[in-house]
């Protein structure tokens, strides 16, 4: 250090509290820091895209406020205190215990030991992966192509993952494809039987998980596999379609002493 | 005139005027030794909100609004399934983490094959001499299992009430990556005990890995530590499950619960 050097603390210039290659390190006064109106303006891009529409939807806002009839008023309710925590203690601790005792009574099983060298004769997961485990099984209706001479052109592993991806893929997309306020299963039966659809698919394709315990025909399995949650769906319909005529006629009867006719 | 600094607040001389219960003392002389390290002053706002909130009513429901109660209350326990599900959660990570003291994530110690391995012997260990560990390993698996059924169940609820719809897609799709994350949850803890079954299902998952095209032979390697099973594929399935889901899985459930909160339940009509 040569003796030049003045400490910062003691006035140095802004030159000596330079930090490393960078400007000096001093905060812009407060004339120079821009407003956020003069932000909006200055930039460009993605950015003034977002403050446009930030601003276009607060105005969506105020006008909608400006022209709702909505009177803010006191609502009589349950305080959260005592009312919804006790109920909510009350709940927990129902499910709590119900899960202790379940634990209590039904101890869990606990089999040999692993042994790479011997296969077992029945291999399964547990209960809630039997459904996966069935769309391993579908091999016999993996298509196989005339031209290949009858082979198949996936690997039965890869068939049943390609099952999984079209599951999840269709549950996924539910909210896109489905939409409009209908909130009840009669007022969609389609989607209600289609709900059902999946639910039987779910129970059969466990069922055919465990194929060992049916003393079935295999190929019996498989079609009854994809038969009963089709059955399950259109009963499904045919009762939600029957049910909508009288729930549609005592919606309306109740809509019409509310609001009669003039 | 004295030299010493003037004390503009004297707040021990303010605590001797009043004349105070000894509690009120305590607790006073206590705030103000924290408060002047503290400065829980600045907080005290934020305080008083939150002892507000606690104390807000609950405004009325559009079931209650409409006197759909009757209604609503017969299908009540289908509302409260992802209540049951995050308690079920936590029961299982409470005694998880005490099964974690005992368990050791180890193939070691088989002389031949279909010998016990450490991680066996370990559960052996948990449910034969530990105290209470019996109920302790029940406990853990009856809450998975309940989380499951209830995470199951609670879905289908969604789907037949229709509360997956607008504005409300975001959360069902968040609630379709919670459900594939809590049967990897389920899985890789069904291959902790290394027992035979363990074992078969663990070869399953490796064999579906390799059957995927471009990235199979890479997720192989990424969870099960090969494409033979092994020690790797032990402490993989255990550092997964103990350590990589419950963060994923908790951080998920809590962005799920917000979402809740942000845009109201969807309330049955």
């Amino acid at each position: 250090m040569t003796d030049d050097t003045t400490p910062m603390t003691d006035g140095g210039t802004d030159e000596e509290a330079r930090t490393d290659g960078g400007p000096p390190a001093t905060v812009p006064p407060d004339d120079e820091t821009p407003t956020w109106s003069e932000r909006k303006e200055r930039s460009q891009g993605l950015a003034q895209l977002t403050y446009q529409y930030f601003e276009r939807s607060r105005r969506e806002d105020e006008d909608l406020r400006a022209e709702s009839t909505y009177v803010e008023r006191d609502v009589l309710g349950f305080p959260t205190w005592p009312h919804e925590t006790i109920r909510n203690l009350a709940i927990t601790s129902f499910f709590l215990g119900i899960m202790l005792l379940v634990a209590a009574i039904l101890p869990s099983h606990f089999g040999d030991p692993a042994n790479p060298g011997s296969t077992p004769a029945i291999i399964l997961p547990d209960w809630y992966l039997y459904w996966s485990f069935g769309l391993l099984k579908l091999s016999p209706i993996n298509p196989g192509l005339a031209v290949l001479g009858g082979n198949i052109i996936v690997s039965n592993e890869l068939y049943g993952l390609i099952a999984h991806g079209v599951i999840f893929g269709v549950i996924t997309l539910v909210p896109f494809l489905n939409k409009g306020n209908a909130r009840r299963p009669v007022e969609e039966p389609g989607w209600a039987a289609l709900g059902v659809t999946g639910v039987v698919l779910a129970i059969t394709l466990a069922v055919l998980a465990i194929q060992n315990f049916f003393p079935f025909q295999l190929e019996l399995l498989l079609s009854l596999t994809f038969m009963l949650p089709v059955a399950a769906g259109l009963i499904t319909y045919a009762v939600l379609k029957t049910m909508r005529e009288g729930y549609m006629y005592d919606l309306n009867r109740r809509y019409y002493m509310l609001r009669p006719p003039k | 005139m004295s030299l010493k600094k003037q004390d503009d607040m004297d707040h021990n001389a303010w605590l001797k005027s009043q004349d105070l219960t000894a509690i009120e003392t305590a607790f006073l002389t206590t705030l103000i030794w924290l408060d002047k390290r503290l400065r829980i002053v600045d907080y005290l706002e934020l305080l008083e909100t939150m002892y507000y909130r606690a104390n807000l009513q609950m405004p009325k429901s559009h079931t209650e609004q409409y006197d759909l109660d009757n209604k609503f209350w017969y299908w009540y326990p289908l509302y409260s399934l992802g209540s049951l599900s995050i308690i079920a959660y936590l029961l299982a990570a409470v005694s998880g983490a005490l099964l974690g003291f005992y368990y050791a994530p180890s193939t070691a110690g088989a002389a031949a094959q279909g010998d016990p391995t450490a991680a066996y012997d370990s559960l052996v260990m948990i449910m034969k001499d530990v105290q209470f560990g019996f109920m302790l390993r029940s406990i853990h698996r009856w809450a998975a299992q309940f989380m499951v059924a209830a995470v199951f169940l609670h879905m289908l609820r969604v789907y037949f009430t229709g509360a997956y719809k607008e504005p409300r897609e975001v959360n069902w799709i968040l609630g379709v990556v919670l459900i594939a994350l809590t049967l990897l949850f389920g899985f890789s803890g069904y291959v902790l005990p290394w027992k035979q079954l363990s074992f078969w299902a663990a070869q399953i998952g490796v064999e579906l890995a390799l059957a995927t095209p471009i990235v199979g032979e890479w997720a192989a390697q990424l969870l099960f530590g090969g494409f033979t099973l092994g020690q790797a594929t032990l402490v993989r399935m255990y550092i997964l499950h103990v350590f990589v889901l419950p963060f994923v899985v908790t951080a998920l459930i809590a962005i799920h619960v917000g979402i809740v909160w942000v845009q109201g339940i969807a309330e049955p009509h």
